[in-house]
Formats: structure tokens, sequence, C-alpha cells
């Protein structure tokens, strides 16, 4: 690993305008943590137009604060009402609620901070080591590797969600299906375009992030609209005692790798890596029937588990170029956007995007650390804007920056279009996830694969045939093997949890 | 909102705190949720061999859509076997009366963006905004004026003159 860079990317973390847009980003993703209805994903697809004016790494590095600073405030709403702002605090909600109810509402806080700090903090770490490893070994991909890597990728996606298999493998049909519109990639033949010019460049990947994310979830949300508004329990200061800390230190640990080894996987990422971390926790406590009670391990562990997971996700995006979850799928066309590809070449291309913004992460749970424990009655005071007011102000600056990628009308209305799309596949029980997945991998799909076919005469079995496109088609079909038991863990565990708020 | 979840038993015990959840759709809704994807996968399989398919040692501009294709309609009917033979509802929702709201609110979003261009940004801003925060948000006529007045001033003052994106406009300064 050259050091060096890793160094300069210190320098680059820590340059004024690189803190300023950490401190903006992860704000804006506790914000949207506490706040029911809008996830991570959403938020970033909606904010990816007012990126186009940035710098590349101060975009990318405030994107991803909003990503990891939307674990750290999911956790508030989970511990104070039940209410997972995020997925990945569903289980948080169990006994940190649990502990809300006995009065210690605070300490759970401060303790899920700490652990949701150190988990990825840990994780940064390992990523520092792991990340050249892989790109390098990833360098010497072909067009039949990176076949198959997509296809590990849109299955993990597709299975490791929590819908049906046969769903989740026909939003991302559906996904690859639309990522076809425009001009064929090798010929330049036009595709479904019916004729129409608007269509001959192909769908903007921010116009579907934004229309099934960002517009379908906003119409989404408007069909429940009459939600009560939620009392908030007292809570005292954010800071536990001591047996809070002997009881959560080793779950911390637990948690941190956990989530670090799951994050890695894709579609394993924040959610999956909290579950199993609580499932963890209550197998190996001397006294399992606390769990459920107030057992501040089962905030301690999934807590560091998801934000180490949140961080290590990153690994898969910004070594293969393949992303591991819906958020990365976004952040992808986030990188596409400012003109640098993801993938095994960004460390030695653009080391200062990647340093950078690995870095920038030190810094934003330091931030993050700090702004939960003193600020989370300011964070809670934000559950009061009604979701009435909120829905339009965000449709309204979701319309203006689709406007301004093109200037183009037309756009407006596909992304109003993949917004009912994405609210009927909601009514219909499909994830959007695995549809944006497939649609961001669509092209690098259908081009490597026609390549590996030319390459190949025409022998799909060649794909075997070959050592590393062989062995990877070796994990794709392990992966179908393990992937049905993380789903009965995953079962097992969501039997007890609540269901995910929101994507 | 997964079938686990769903059929799980051992879910819900009564929660004093808890909202309402979503109802899960009938039969007919979980049937109907593969014959969309069939009835979209057919329809782009009959495109896709209007386009040239080639073979696989050369493939033309229409194999990868037609696999894709009918990899969706082998979904779709997937769904379809599986809503027929088990019965459960396959993390569906039912349509509610909210259905309305969700559509009339995409209505209006399709003239927003249509009169975008003809009258500038500013008034249909603020007749959408108006709208929505009275009529879908419910707040008070007071209320939903000061916002929606506001925040269309902020938006002219962060899109146009903070950000210099070129929306059309009418008033100028």
């Amino acid at each position: 690993m050259d050091l060096s860079s890793v160094l300069s990317g210190f320098a680059v973390a820590f340059e004024p305008q690189n803190l300023l847009f950490c401190l903006i980003g992860v704000t804006v993703g506790m914000l949207i943590g506490v706040l029911p209805g809008l996830g991570p994903a959403a938020t970033i697809a909606i904010l990816l137009p007012i990126t186009y004016s940035l710098e590349p790494t101060a975009a990318v590095i405030m994107l991803a604060g909003i990503f990891y600073g939307a674990q750290y405030g999911g956790t508030i709403t989970s511990v104070l009402l039940r209410m997972p702002g995020e997925a990945s605090s569903v289980v948080t909600a169990l006994d940190g609620h649990a502990l809300a109810r006995k009065g210690e509402a605070g300490p759970a806080l401060g303790v899920a901070a700490v652990a949701s700090f150190i988990g990825g903090t840990a994780s940064i770490l390992l990523l520092t080591f792991i990340a050249p490893a892989l790109a390098g070994a990833a360098l010497a991909f072909g067009p039949a590797e990176y076949t198959v890597l997509a296809l590990i990728g849109i299955f993990l996606v597709g299975t490791l969600g929590s819908g049906s298999l046969w769903k989740s493998a026909a939003a991302a049909a559906l996904g690859l299906l639309i990522a076809t519109v425009g001009l064929d990639p090798i010929l330049g033949t036009p595709r479904f375009t019916f004729g129409t010019d608007q269509l001959a460049d192909g769908i903007d990947f921010t116009i579907v992030a934004m229309g099934l994310f960002g517009v379908g979830e906003i119409l989404y949300n408007l069909e429940h609209r009459d939600r009560p508004q939620p009392a908030v329990p007292a809570f005292g200061r954010a800071i536990p005692g001591r047996l809070h800390w002997l009881r959560s230190r080793a779950a911390i640990l637990r948690g941190s790798v956990t989530g670090f080894v799951l994050g890695i996987l894709p579609g394993g990422g924040a959610t999956m890596s909290s579950l199993v971390s609580y499932a963890v926790e209550k197998r190996v406590a001397k006294d399992p029937s606390r769990f459920g009670k107030g057992a501040v391990e089962g905030v301690a562990g999934p807590e560091s588990a998801n934000n180490a997971a949140a961080t290590s996700s990153f690994i898969p995006l910004l070594t293969l170029g393949i992303p591991a979850n819906a958020t990365m799928a976004v952040l992808f066309g986030a990188l596409m956007l400012q003109g640098i590809t993801p993938g095994p070449g960004l460390m030695t291309e653009h080391p200062d995007v990647f340093w950078g913004v690995v870095n920038s992460m030190y810094v934003g749970n330091l931030l993050l650390l700090a702004l939960s424990i003193p600020l989370i009655g300011v964070f809670v005071r934000m559950l009061k804007v009604r979701p009435g007011v909120l829905a339009p102000l965000t449709v309204v600056i979701t319309m203006l920056g689709v406007y301004s990628i093109r200037n183009n009308a037309f756009d407006m209305l596909l992304v109003i279009a993949l917004g009912l799309l994405g609210y009927g596949m909601r009514k219909l029980g499909f994830e959007p996830g695995p549809f944006v997945l497939a649609f961001v991998l669509g092209s690098l799909l259908e081009a490597s694969f026609r390549r590996s076919m030319r390459i190949f005469g025409g022998d799909v079995t060649e794909f075997v045939q070959r050592p590393v496109s062989g062995s990877l088609v070796a994990v794709l079909v392990l992966t179908a093997v393990i992937v049905p038991v993380l789903r009965k863990v995953r079962t097992r565990q969501s039997g007890a949890a609540e269901q995910p708020a929101a994507q | 909102m997964s079938e686990a979840v769903v059929a799980d038993p051992e879910r819900e015990a009564p929660r004093e705190d808890a909202f309402e959840e979503p109802r899960p759709g009938g039969r007919v809704q979980a049937v109907a949720a593969g014959v969309a994807p069939v009835a979209i996968g057919a329809f782009a399989v009959w495109l896709a061999f209007g386009l040239e398919i080639g073979s696989l040692t050369a493939p033309g501009p229409g194999l990868w859509p037609l696999i894709v294709a009918g990899l969706l309609v082998l979904c779709g009917a997937g769904i379809v076997a599986v809503a027929a033979t088990a019965g459960t509802t396959g993390g569906t929702e039912a349509f509610t009366r909210g259905t309305i709201h969700v559509l009339l609110a995409a209505g209006g979003l399709a003239v927003y963006a249509s009169l975008f261009e003809v009258v500038g940004f500013e008034a249909p801003t603020l007749v959408l905004l108006f709208a929505w925060l009275r009529f879908l948000g419910r707040e008070s006529w007071l209320a939903s004026a000061v916002i929606a007045a506001s925040a269309t001033a902020v938006a002219y003052a962060l899109f146009i003159l903070g950000l210099g994106v070129p929306l059309p406009h009418i008033i100028a300064f």
C-alpha cells in the first residue's frame, strides 16, 4: 500500500471546503435519519443535481456523509419512539425502546452513539488495508469477470432483500430492460426510443434514482399521511453509566467485525448486519431472557454493526465498481456524473478522491459523535415538522433539480412516471432497490457480456473454463447456497422486529 | 414488507404507540403483481424481435434486450404461480382511498412540468405548493399561503441567484 497517498488523503479531508461539506453531509444524514419517510438513497438522489457544481471530492464526501450519518440518526427515533427512521435500526428499537421505557433513554442513546462511532471507525481502518489489495487483484479482470461480478452483485442484492425472490428478480430484470433504452452501446442502433430524440441518450441515472426513490417515496408516504404525531418521551443526558459500558464492550467489538464482513457482501449491508449482530448477542448472552426487555448489548451490537457495514459497503463500489446496495448505486451514479468511473483504477487514477473520501469518514464519524451526544434534543425537535409540509417542499426541490440536469421539461415528466412506477412497485410488493442497482449495472453487464461472447466465439461455457471468471462463478453458486441460510436468520429476527420503515 | 414478516405468527403483539400498518392486498392484487411483469416483458420481447437479434458469436442490438425481457416474463410467471398456489399476498399492500391523493399529486406534478417552460417556474411552483399544502397536507389557508410564497422565493434565490440554474422565469433582477 502506498502510505503517502493515504496521508495526502488526510490533507484532502482536512481542506476547509471538504470539512464543511462533510459537516453538511453528516448533519443532513442525521436529520433524514431522524425523519421517517425519506431514506438516504432518496435524499442522495434528490441532491445529485446540486452536486454538479461541486468538486468531485467535496461532492462525494458530502453524499457519503449523508449515508453514514443516516445510520446514526435512525437510532434516535428507534430508541425514543420505537419508530426506526431507517431499516438498519429496526432491531435497535427492540431493546433501545425498552430501555427508554425504563427511563434509560439517555444512556441508551449514548451507548448507541459510541458504538456507532467505534464500529464506523474500526471499519474505516480495515477498509484502508483491504481495499488496495482488492483493487490490485481486480485490475486483472476482463469482460468475462465483470459479467460474472455484475451478476453476483445483482443476484445478492435481489436475494438478500426482504421481498420474495421472484419479485426481486423481476425488479432487477425490469431495471436491466430500462437500461437498454437509448442507443446500442456497441453498434449505435436506437432501441426502445419510440422514435423520440428525448430517449436517444437513454434515461439518465439521476432521473431513475430521483423518480424511484425520491418521487416514489413521497407519493407512497402521501397515502399513509394520517399517522398520529408521536409524543417524545423525556430523556436524560446521553451519558451511559459504568455498568452499561461493561456490558456493551464485547458487543461493540463483535458487532464491528460482523458489520464489516457482512457490509462487504453485496446486498448484505447495514440492515442485514444489525439483525445478525442482534442474533449473535442474544446467543452469547448469559441470560438471553433480558433481550427485548432492555439489554444494552442489544443496542450496542447492532449499532456498531450497522455503522461498520455502512462503511465497508463502500469497498465493492470503490475497488470493483460494483455497488453493494441501493444507496451505493446512487453514489455510483454520483461519481459517474463527476466523470469518475468507480472501479479498480480509482485508487491509482484519482488517489485524492479515493483517500480524501475514505479519510473524511474519520472526520465525519467524529462530527457525528459530537453532534449526537449534546444535540440529540435538537434533532428530536425536528420530528415536530409535519410530513404534510415537508413533502411538497421536497417535491419542488426534486422537480427543479431534475429540470436543471438538461434544462428539459420532458425529464420532469419522466421522473413523475418513474415515481408512479416506484409507488406501484411498492404497492405490489416489489422493492425498488434491485431495480435501481440493475439499472446502474445494466450497461456494464450488457457490454461485458457481449464482449466476452465475441472473445469466446459464442461459447457460454468459457465463463466456467477461465480460472478467474470460473472462480467467480463458483462464488455465485456458493452464495446461492449460503443466501437461503442467511434469509432464515433474517426471517427469525425480523419476526420479532418491527417492519422496516423505508428504504 | 417481507412475506416472512407478514406470515410470522409471533409478530404484532398489540402496541399502544404503533401506527396503523398498511393492509396486505388480496389474491387478485398478488396475481396482478405477476401479470404486470409478464405483460411488460412480452411487449419488450416483441419490440426486441423488431431489432436485429444476431447470434451469440456476433450479438445484434436486440439480443440482450431479448434475454432480459425473457427473464422478466419468466419471473412474472413465477410470481403468478406462487400467488396462485401458495395463497400468500406476497408483500402486496391494498390500495386505499389515499391512492386517489397519490394520483392527484402525480397529475398535478405533470401539469406543473408542462406549464413550466410556458409560463416560467414562479407561478406554477406557487400554485403547486399551495394546493399540496392546503389540500393534501391539510394545512390552514394562511399557513399554506405563507409557506408556499416563502418557499417559492427561497427556490428562486437558491436556484436562479445562487446556483445560476437557467430555470425559465418571468421575474428578472
